[in-house]
This record gives C-alpha cells, structure tokens and sequence, in this order.
C-alpha cells in the first residue's frame, strides 16, 4: 500500500516535471533550439506570485494581490517574459546572423538570460526559499486508504489538461499544421507561405504559458518558492524530456511522469540524497537502450512532433 | 503578361547563381527553362517564389511589383513553386499535406477544392488519412501537384517534376501538366527532360552558368543545335541532338 502510495506521489510530482518537460519539447520539436531559459521562467512565475501575494505590483501601483490574480497575472508576467526572450535570443540572432549560427548562438544567449534574470531576482529577493501561506492548503482526499492531496491532484489534472489541449491544437488547428510544418521542412513551409516570424513567437508564447502554468502549480503544492527552484525542475525536466523521446509531446509526459516516480522511488528506498544519482543514472542507462527515447523517433534529427 | 521579370540578380554567399535574367511569361502559357546542372534553374524559381532574396532586378506578377515580396505574400497573388524532390510533409497525412496548400486561404471553400484534387488523384483520397511518407515516388509528386492546387494558384512553377520517376508516371505527369493549363493555370517548368519539356512548353529558355543564352519558341528550340551545345559541350554535329539528350 505504501509502494502505491509512492507511486502516486510520484505520478504527482511528475505533473510539474511533465509541463516543463512539454516546454522544453516544444521549442526542440519546432524550432531545434534547446531553450535554457525555460527553468528560470519557471522560477519567475513562482517568484513573481510569490511577490505580488506579499507586496503588489512594483513601484506601489497595487496592494498586494488576493492569490488568484496574483497567480493569473504571473501567468501573463512569465508569457511576456517568453516573449522578450524570444525577440532578443532566437529572432535577432536569426535575423542579424542568419542561418550561419544555426543553435548555438540562441542556445547560449538563452543561458545568458537564465543567469541573468536568476541572479537579478537574487539581488532583489534574496536567496532564501519563500513561504507562499496563501497558496498552500492541505486538503487531502482518502481514496481506499491512499491520500491525494487535493493541490498535487490539482496540478496533475492541469497538466494533463493542458497538454492533451496543445497536443489537439497541434494536430488539428491550422496554426498547429503550421508548426508541425516548420518542424519538418522549414524551407518547405516558408515556400507554401507559412510565415516563421509569425509563428516563432507562438512558440514562445506556448512556453511562457506552460512554464507560468508550471512555477505556480510548483508554488501551490509545496507552498515554498525560491530564486533556485528552476535549476532542479529544469534538469529533470530535461532528463524526462530525453528519456520520453525527444521531439514527442507525449513521451515528454511519460518521462516525466517516469522522471517524479523515480524520485519518490529513490527517496523511499535510499534516502533524498540519492535523487540526482537515480535519475541522471536512469537518463544514462535510458541513452544507450533506447537513445531515440521511448517514444521518439527513430532518427534523431529533425522532423518532429 | 502575367510574370515579368527584369535583370533578376541571385547571390548567396561567393555563389552568383543568377546573372540578370530576363523572362516572360504570358497567362495561359507553358514556359519551360532548361539547362544543365548548376545552371541556376532552381534558384531561378526559388528566388521566383521569394524563398531567396534576390540582389537586384524586378519580378512583376499580374502587374504588381513583388520584387521584394515574402513567399506568403506571392502565394496570396497565385504564385505557387513545387519544389525540386517534392518537400511533401512526411509526417504529416496526406489530407494534412494538402491543407498545407490551403494554408494562406481564409474561409471553408476550400473543402470543394480538396474533393477535386481527390477526384482527380484517386490514390491520394484511397490514402487520405495515411501517412504521407508511405505515398510512391510518383504519387509524392502528385501530392506535392494537389497541394500547389489547393492555394488556387494563376502560375504553378515546377521544378524537375520528373526527377526520378518511371515512364509511365513520366508520361501521365506531362499529361497532367497539359490538363492543368487547359484549365487556366499558367505554367513555369523546369525540366531535366528536354524532348518532353519542349513538347509541352510554348517558348523555352536556356540557362548556362547563371545566364540566359538562347529563348524562343520551343519548336525552334527543338530543332536548335546551339542547344546540343549547351549540354553536350560541343558535340552539336549531330542531326537531332534533343533526340539524344532525351
């Protein structure tokens, strides 16, 4: 009943890992660029709901926020961050560069952005982990003798939700065909006159959304926010990614389903300490069994989602 | 005329693929452009269809100036390339290939276009819903035709549409290439397959390094042995030299 119990409980922790996982999925599957920016925005949603329950909006131009809009607005703030990002890593870099750079130049202007905006929030908030009272609450639903607490099962339906609607718009939407489009033969795509500059940015608008979506969930089940919170999230997030299939919405969901199981796993059998061993160690053994992941493509390359 | 186009100057990088080029193309005609590998037939069209930038030189398509157009924007006025090799979506089914072609046009009224394109490609609406990638070489190539039809286009540019195919797919794709002028569709073709290219096409030009160094009426062009020279490097002593490039 116990092991069940663990289960659970990783499924749950999963539900975080899982939306990011999906973002870091995203942006590899369309545009081919491994985007470092995700954790740290992640960690803004939930710094930035943190703030806005406790203080308002900067400069005194509120009181502090009753949670819900505080949580809707770090939303809205962490989409607009994606967007920033967008314009001045992929966009300029592709349009002052051209394709010379390929990833690389994006990918690294995308870490710059992470220790930036990381260490900005550091120097304004400290970086000691902050209580988020107003959001946590401890409703625990009994079913057959298993406890779910009703914030974890919150997350999981979210996520669930929110990945199963982005997967439908993906495959059925125009604006979905789109992408898949660039996915796989940009060049082709541009010819029929699907418009690259105009979808990139929904790309990282969908990734601001599902980080935002991700660092308050984050902010609900545990009650705790930190300027770090992105860095552990964000690699296991990765390593799900990775172990899911790279490229595929729903082995990004898998893996990191698999990614919080593993944890809770670990933890109940050999201790906290031995998380990041567990998981890096099963991301390893997942490469040389199965390097395309469990749900991936048999090519690793391009042509994705 | 439908497409005008002036001193049409195409770089990229060391590269100077095309050297002002001048071409016509009236509406209602077949136009082809031949010339040896590397003669700058593809990014002719591809600078024709704006996938890359041309340096300098104008492109006029039904009187407007769409010099410095997006792709997206020569597609809306019926500009439609087919590229070299097809470029269909191979994972995507063959209905999401088509829509791909639909995807500039507002409104449902492309759903009857589709049951044309079905109509027309039987084999296509057998396999609607598979995969693209497990279409035939041939039947890609009529995927990536049907896919080009549903933008609705005034002027479709096909480029080597018969690389790789067998005979027989050869012979219905030059069919289909007739039919589809008759229904109105300005053609611009670019072709490996010289014989077959002159018989479809009204006027021809001939592309060597970047330049045009022969056009004119596709008979003449037939009978022309300046043209052997352009591929055979001189051995145009022969009485039918297109008779052996074919």
């Amino acid at each position: 009943m116990l092991l069940i119990q663990q289960v659970l409980n990783g499924v749950m922790l999963g539900s975080v890992y899982v939306t990011v996982a999906v973002a870091f999925t995203l942006t590899i599957g369309v545009l081919n660029f491994l985007n470092f920016t995700i954790p740290t925005l992640f960690m803004l949603s939930g710094m930035a709901a943190w703030a806005l329950t406790k203080w308002g909006i900067p400069f005194g131009l509120s009181q502090a926020l009753p949670w819900p809009l505080a949580l809707a607005a770090a939303v809205v703030m962490t989409i607009v961050a994606s967007l920033i990002v967008e314009r001045f890593t992929f966009r300029y870099m592709k349009t002052k560069y051209g394709d010379a750079t390929e990833h690389a130049i994006p990918l690294v202007s995308s870490l710059g952005f992470l220790l930036i905006i990381e260490n900005l929030i550091r120097i304004g908030y400290g970086t000691d982990a902050q209580r988020m009272a107003a959001v946590s609450w401890d409703t625990t639903v009994n079913l057959g003798g298993l406890l779910l607490r009703a914030p974890q099962l919150i997350s999981l339906c979210v996520a669930l939700v929110i990945v199963s609607g982005l997967n439908w718009v993906l495959k059925h939407s125009r604006i979905g065909r789109g992408l898949r489009a660039i996915a796989e033969n940009p060049d082709a795509a541009n010819i029929l006159g699907v418009d690259s500059r105009r979808l990139v940015p929904v790309i990282f608008m969908l990734t601001g959304l599902l980080c935002g979506l991700a660092g308050i969930l984050f902010a609900i089940n545990y009650g705790e926010v930190s300027p770090q919170m992105g860095e552990d999230i964000g690699s296991k997030a990765i390593a799900g990614m990775v172990i899911g299939g790279l490229g595929s919405i729903w082995g990004a969901v898998l893996g990191g389903l698999i990614i919080g199981i593993t944890e809770m796993m670990t933890i109940h059998f050999f201790g906290a300490d031995t998380v990041q061993v567990a998981v890096w160690g099963l991301l390893l053994v997942a490469l040389f069994v199965r390097p395309q992941g469990l749900l991936g493509h048999h090519s690793i390359g391009k042509g994705k989602l | 005329m439908l497409l005008e186009v002036r001193g049409l100057d195409v770089r990229y990088g060391r590269t100077h693929a095309v050297k002002s080029i001048d071409l016509d193309l009236a509406e209602g005609e077949i136009v082809t452009v031949l010339g040896a590998n590397g003669a700058g037939k593809t990014s002719l069209l591809r600078a024709l269809q704006g996938a890359i930038k041309s340096g300098s030189g104008s492109v006029r398509f039904a009187g407007e100036v769409l010099t410095h157009a997006s792709p997206a924007e020569r597609v809306r006025r019926g500009m439609m390339l087919v590229p070299e090799g097809r470029q269909i979506f191979v994972s995507m089914t063959v209905e999401e290939n088509l829509l791909m072609g639909a995807y500039l046009r507002r409104g449902a009224d492309w759903h009857q276009d589709l049951s044309q394109i079905y109509d027309r490609f039987p084999n296509l609406a057998e396999r609607r819903h598979m995969k693209a990638s497990i279409l035939s070489g041939g039947e890609q190539q009529m995927l990536a035709i049907g896919r080009a039809l549903v933008s609705r286009p005034r002027l479709i540019m096909l480029d080597e549409p018969s690389l790789g195919l067998s005979p027989l797919f050869v012979n219905n794709l030059f069919e289909l290439i007739k039919e589809l002028n008759r229904s109105g569709i300005s053609i611009l073709l670019v072709e490996q397959n010289t014989a077959m290219a002159l018989d479809v096409a009204e006027r021809g030009y001939v592309l060597e390094l970047g330049r045009v160094v022969l056009s004119d009426r596709a008979d003449a062009l037939s009978r022309d042995p300046a043209l052997a020279e352009a591929y055979l490097g001189g051995h145009a002593s022969s009485q039918h030299p297109i008779d052996q490039i074919a």
